[in-house]
């Protein structure tokens, strides 16, 4: 068993991992950037580092720094989180070559899912199914000719890329090549890698992803899937477990393919197998995330399980803590990314602070947050804030007491999603398990804000009035017998 | 002796009243009585509104008419967040002598505080500036000055020459009123 | 405190007549006020309007805070003055809260012949600075005056409560640390100069505000200097060279948000703390007063009817009920404040004077404030009454009276004719507020009462030299004394020379009175000590 991590990540991850950590008895590291003084994580753990950078993201990304922290704190361990160094073989590689344990698998593991031409090649080998796809394997005009084989529309995606970056959908041959052009040069700048392969571009899929544990010597088990299907511009916004509706048979299927990807890999730690699902019942593998997801804990609430605390134990050295028949589902979770944009504005992000944050509770309400009342919301970082996570014993009743739940949920002072989300999941679409990637979209129209007539923004105004001190004043503070004869002229 | 009687002031509804903005419309709000009970009137319709503090601090329970409703705010300046029931708004609300300022165009004449001689100039007729940009240097008491635009807009006058001395209450610059 | 027993019969023909008696003087009130308070020729509306400026009530309703009430003062000034030309004698003056606070507003009406000052301007200005010092209020100048109306200078510049005394009255305000605002929205010409320059906080309205002691007329007159009223004492020159302005407005709207935040700043001085209970509403309605008040100025009412209207829970504590009965005296709660209330149910005789100077004794012992009902056409005359000490007993009454060192307020009900005005602190007596009611008449004497005077004189006067009586002659005194009188008695007369700070429909005493007491706590208790009371 491990007795010391350091967490090397930050906002809601980074809590959310050090919670399990010191509920586990461990001695925990924070670290963090000037920018973050005041986050919470700071103050989570036993004690924090800080990184130095110019530019807060810069710090979260510094091997050499990171490192250097557990090595002075005595950290026996790092977890990574999500995002930042999470899917970076070189760093793995780094912090077990300085004698530490890395929470999650091996580096070259990590290197081959991080390769999406190399990752698809390795799940065709494991008789998972793909896509019709184009690799750039020759001339660029060969791989322009098998691209335009695959048949549109097509989606041109970066070899290096990965968590929806990169990506751009084909409907017109005609633009086939300079979007291919495009997305190479992009894929350069973004990922210092300018290989791209195209794939069949499913239309209205649902993506279906499973979670996957591994002991590292072959052994797999899944805790069922999640359905991540309501994106926009491909990051995920709501996601499920189980999947919203999805035939037994399939389930089985897809959860068996993850596992033989995994499998094969020798998987060593959490992970998870992302799949595209046809509105035909075909489903294709999409990419394998090699860490621990966002929406994890939907997981962990239908499943009744604690995937940190599963992770703490395998890189402890431990066995898989269940065997398949020990695990099930039972009850259905929502979870909502809550982040500081502008519904607005195209949901461009938000800048501000967080000057009210209140969290609701009751009967299967989570709350995972990033942020501290008061906290600062700075374009440095992403802008999620959070995740409020509903279990119910159906999924009716989990969107259900995920719409009261969004509703209780207060965050005064930055703009943010969370009414948005609350009319996404509460639409007769959603409800209904009509989902797919482009839900958001189809249903622009009735996810707006909505109009208030008259009357409600009257109430809105006479709200925000009471808040302004000289109009207060007014209203209250008038002395009698002025605020009883009112408005006379003699 | 010919009588007029302009129906604007004789109105006593022409009162104090108070701008709100709201997703990009403007909503005035007055008071109208105050016993037995709070009345309001938001955009010509009077509500009558009672305040109940709750015992979170920025939490009240706020009844408009018959209508119940859980508030949840905070104040920044010029904006005031708010929490009505489930949904989050963002009020802007400006201080009436600058509201005042903004309908009046502000001053339109930049004049020079002190005696002194033009530098350098930036602005010329007809020049877009905005608000900070600098739109002449001239030197006083052996300090360069910049002299800024106090306001977005269209010049519309230069009134000094580079090496121009000058007194105090010197026209410099002239924006065009209402741009 | 037991409610007064009501029994007044509303059914009655009586009060039937005497109801829509009064409801007609109402009406014709607040007539006679809506035209002169909003009607103006065409032609001045436009030239306001073309200069940008706004109409003096708009400002006024801007500056005010929302959903809170104005006692304007003397709205009838000079209406029987000037030929009708000065409504209101061309300004606007009374009570207002701004910011929650209490101020005077002196507001220039330049709708009439420019906002200058006639005669009656000047008395009804020097009136709300004389009020304004006695209860200690700030003072909030709208200025935007052509200066004093030069035809009449005469009677508004020399004397020692003329012009002059404006600004003797701004210093003394000043110095006993009472503040006042100058808005200035037009001109302040010549003396008016004085306005903002006396002022503690001035704000100026770019264009059309302007300061000067002579204005460019004059100027070029005096020096040959052609100059326009910007350039002489405009927006710019006084809040950036001069200093005689503080804050610079780019429109009337900005100055006016400038006055009100300036006004936010004020420290509310603490007032004096007397007996207050919690406000309750009359129980009867004030609305009977108009069948209570007799249609006939001899004709003499029940005036604990009246207090029944105008306190709360038409309740009163009443002083020696059983004693000089012409006289009711009591306590009462009127928006709350314990006062003390004198009303006249009749001539004043020996017994009522001594019970009116005991009970304001009593008030004064026991810091109530002290408002006088009047309906009094005098003392008792007759020898029994001398003999009595009528005289002294009338002495002491006003001996008291004016030793009060609580604040006073009148409203002339009906009839105040004669030495008895006196006693129930007439004009003279330093109330801090006094009203009228439409029905009031005003004089040394009664109108028939001094026509039957003067005819006997005639009469005495033919004899004596031994001419002939001729009845036409005799009836031409008569009615001739009659009309004069008539024309000087009315409530509408005096209200236009100033001798009241305003007509109050009877049903809006109860809120100018609320107001005033409010206003007048603002101000410490003056000296306590009484002369010496004849005894």
């Amino acid at each position: 068993m491990l007795d010391s991590i350091l967490v090397a990540n930050r906002g809601e991850i980074a809590c959310r991992v050090l919670r399990t950590a010191r509920a586990m008895g461990l001695r925990t590291v924070a670290v963090y950037h000037h920018a973050d003084r005041a986050a919470p994580h700071v103050g989570l753990a036993d004690s924090a580092v800080e990184l130095h950078a110019e530019v807060p993201t810069a710090a979260y990304l510094d091997v050499a720094q990171i490192i250097a922290a557990a090595d002075h704190t005595g950290a026996a361990s790092v977890h990574p989180g999500y995002g930042f160094l999470a899917e970076n073989g070189d760093f793995a590689a780094a912090v077990e070559d300085a004698g530490l344990v890395f929470v999650g698998p091996q580096p070259e593991v990590i290197r081959l899912m991080g390769d999406k031409v190399h990752a698809r090649a390795f799940a065709a080998e494991a008789g998972v199914p793909l896509a019709p796809s184009a690799l750039m394997e020759g001339s660029f005009e060969a791989f322009l000719d098998a691209a335009a084989g695959i048949g549109l529309p097509l989606l041109i995606k970066a070899a290096a890329g990965g968590g929806g970056k990169g990506m751009s959908i084909v409907h017109d041959a005609a633009e086939l090549e300079a979007r291919a052009r495009t997305a190479m040069s992009e894929a350069e700048r973004y990922f210092a890698d300018g290989r791209v392969y195209a794939e069949r571009y499913v239309e209205q899929p649902r993506h279906i992803e499973v979670q996957v544990l591994g002991d590292g010597r072959g052994n797999v088990v899944h805790l069922f899937e999640r359905e991540c299907s309501v994106q926009r511009r491909f990051q995920k916004i709501v996601e499920e477990a189980p999947a919203a509706t999805l035939p037994a048979e399939l389930r089985a299927r897809i959860c068996d393919a993850a596992v033989k990807l995994a499998a094969r890999a020798n998987y060593r730690n959490a992970g998870t197998v992302e799949f595209i699902l046809a509105p035909d019942g075909e489903f294709y593998f999409l990419e394998m995330n090699t860490r621990l997801q966002v929406e994890h804990p939907v997981t962990e609430m239908v499943c009744g399980i604690d995937l940190v605390e599963a992770q703490l134990r395998l890189a402890g050295g431990e066995g898989l803590p269940w065997t398949q028949d020990a695990l099930s589902v039972t009850g259905h979770a929502i979870e909502c990314r809550v982040c500081c944009e502008d519904p607005a504005r195209d949901f461009l992000p938000a800048t501000g602070r967080a000057r009210v944050l209140r969290v609701p509770h009751g009967p299967g309400v989570r709350f995972d947050g990033g942020i501290s009342e008061g906290q600062a919301v700075t374009a440095a970082f992403d802008s999620m804030i959070g995740k409020l996570v509903c279990r119910g014993d159906d999924r009716g009743q989990a969107i259900d007491r995920a719409v009261a739940a969004l509703g209780d949920l207060t965050l005064l002072g930055v703009d943010h999603n969370i009414d948005y989300l609350a009319r996404v999941i509460d639409h007769p679409a959603f409800r209904a398990g009509a989902l797919h990637t482009g839900f958001v979209t189809e249903h622009a129209d009735t996810l707006g804000v909505p109009v208030l007539d008259a009357d409600a923004r009257a109430a809105v105004v006479i709200a925000a009035a009471l808040g302004v001190d000289d109009f207060r004043r007014l209203a209250y503070d008038i002395p009698e017998p002025y605020a009883s004869i009112g408005a006379w002229r003699n | 002796m010919g009588a007029t009687t302009p129906a604007r002031f004789t109105d006593p509804a022409m009162s104090t009243s108070f701008p709100f903005t709201l997703g990009g419309q403007t909503h005035t709000l007055t008071i109208r009585a105050r016993r037995p009970a709070l009345v309001v009137e938001v955009d010509g319709r009077c509500y009558t509104v009672r305040e109940h503090p709750s015992a979170a601090p920025g939490e009240s329970t706020l009844r408009i008419d018959d209508r119940l409703h859980e508030v949840t705010r905070t104040r920044e300046s010029d904006r005031i967040h708010v929490k009505l029931d489930r949904t989050t708004w963002s009020v802007g609300y400006e201080d009436p002598v600058t509201a005042a300022q903004h309908d009046a165009g502000g001053d339109d004449v930049l004049r020079a505080d002190m005696p002194g001689v033009v530098v350098s100039l930036n602005a010329t007729p007809g020049a877009t500036v905005a608000s900070g940009d600098v739109l002449l240097v001239i030197e006083s008491m052996k300090m360069q000055i910049n002299v800024v635009a106090h306001r977005d807009g269209t010049v519309e006058n230069v009134h000094v020459e580079v090496n121009q001395s000058f007194d105090k209450g010197t026209e410099l610059v002239s924006l065009h009123p209402n741009t | 405190m037991a409610r007064i027993q009501s029994s007044i019969q509303t059914g009655s023909a009586e009060f039937r007549r005497h109801y829509s008696h009064n409801r007609a003087l109402a009406a014709e009130l607040h007539e006679r006020q809506r035209q002169a308070r909003f009607e103006r020729p065409a032609r001045d509306v436009e030239r306001l309007a073309r200069q940008g400026k706004m109409m003096p009530r708009e400002r006024i309703e801007k500056l005010l805070d929302p959903g809170t009430p104005f006692l304007e003062f003397s709205t009838l000034a000079a209406n029987m003055a000037y030929g009708g030309e000065a409504p209101g004698a061309s300004c606007i003056t009374g009570i207002g809260m701004i910011q929650g606070r209490e101020v005077i507003l002196c507001a220039h009406d330049a709708s009439i012949k420019g906002g200058a000052w006639y005669p009656l301007s000047v008395k009804k200005i020097v009136r709300c600075l004389d009020i304004a010092i006695e209860n200690r209020l700030p003072v909030v100048h709208l200025c935007d005056s052509a200066g004093g109306f030069l035809p009449l200078q005469s009677e508004l510049f020399p004397d020692k409560h003329m012009a002059g005394r404006m600004f003797r009255n701004q210093s003394i305000l000043s110095k006993m640390g009472v503040k006042q605002l100058a808005l200035v929205f037009g001109h302040c010409t010549a003396g008016g100069a004085y306005i903002p320059a006396l002022s503690d906080y001035s704000v100026i309205v770019r264009g059309t505000g302007a300061v000067f002691l002579g204005g460019p007329p004059l100027v070029k007159a005096a020096t040959g200097e052609v100059v326009t009223a910007d350039e002489l004492g405009g927006c710019d020159l006084h809040t950036r060279v001069s200093g005689t302005c503080d804050y610079p407005a780019a429109s009337e709207d900005e100055a006016i948000a400038i006055g009100r935040e300036i006004v936010a700043q004020w420290d509310c001085p603490p007032k004096w703390d007397i007996q207050r209970d919690p406000i309750e509403a009359p129980y009867y309605d004030p609305d009977e007063l108009y069948g209570i008040i007799p249609d006939d100025i001899k004709r003499s009412f029940e005036m604990r009817e009246v207090i029944a209207r105008l306190v709360d829970g038409s309740r009163f504590h009443e002083y020696q009920p059983a004693y000089g009965t012409t006289l009711v005296c009591g306590y009462a709660n009127l928006w709350g404040y314990k006062v003390g209330i004198l009303a006249n149910n009749g001539v004043l005789f020996n017994d009522s004077a001594l019970k009116g100077a005991h009970f304001i004794e009593l008030c004064n012992q026991n810091d109530t404030p002290l408002v006088f009902l009047q309906n009094i056409t005098g003392y008792m005359v007759g020898r029994d009454y001398e003999a009595a000490g009528i005289s002294k007993d009338g002495a002491k009454m006003i001996m008291a009276q004016v030793g009060s060192h609580v604040p006073k307020f009148t409203v002339m009900c009906h009839g105040s004719f004669g030495a008895g005005n006196y006693g129930m602190c007439g004009r003279a007596y330093d109330g801090r507020l006094l009203f009228s009611w439409p029905n009031h008449q005003i004089g040394v004497m009664g109108g028939e009462q001094a026509a039957k005077t003067l005819t006997e004189v005639k009469l005495k006067q033919l004899e004596r030299a031994g001419d002939a009586v001729d009845q036409a002659t005799l009836d031409k005194v008569y009615n001739e004394t009659l009309e004069a009188y008539q024309h000087q008695l009315s409530a509408y007369y005096s209200t236009s020379e100033v001798w009241d700070d305003g007509i109050l429909d009877p049903l809006d005493t109860r809120n100018a009175l609320g107001i005033g007491i409010s206003a007048a706590l603002n101000a410490p208790p003056l000296e306590r000590g009484y002369g010496v009371f004849r005894f």
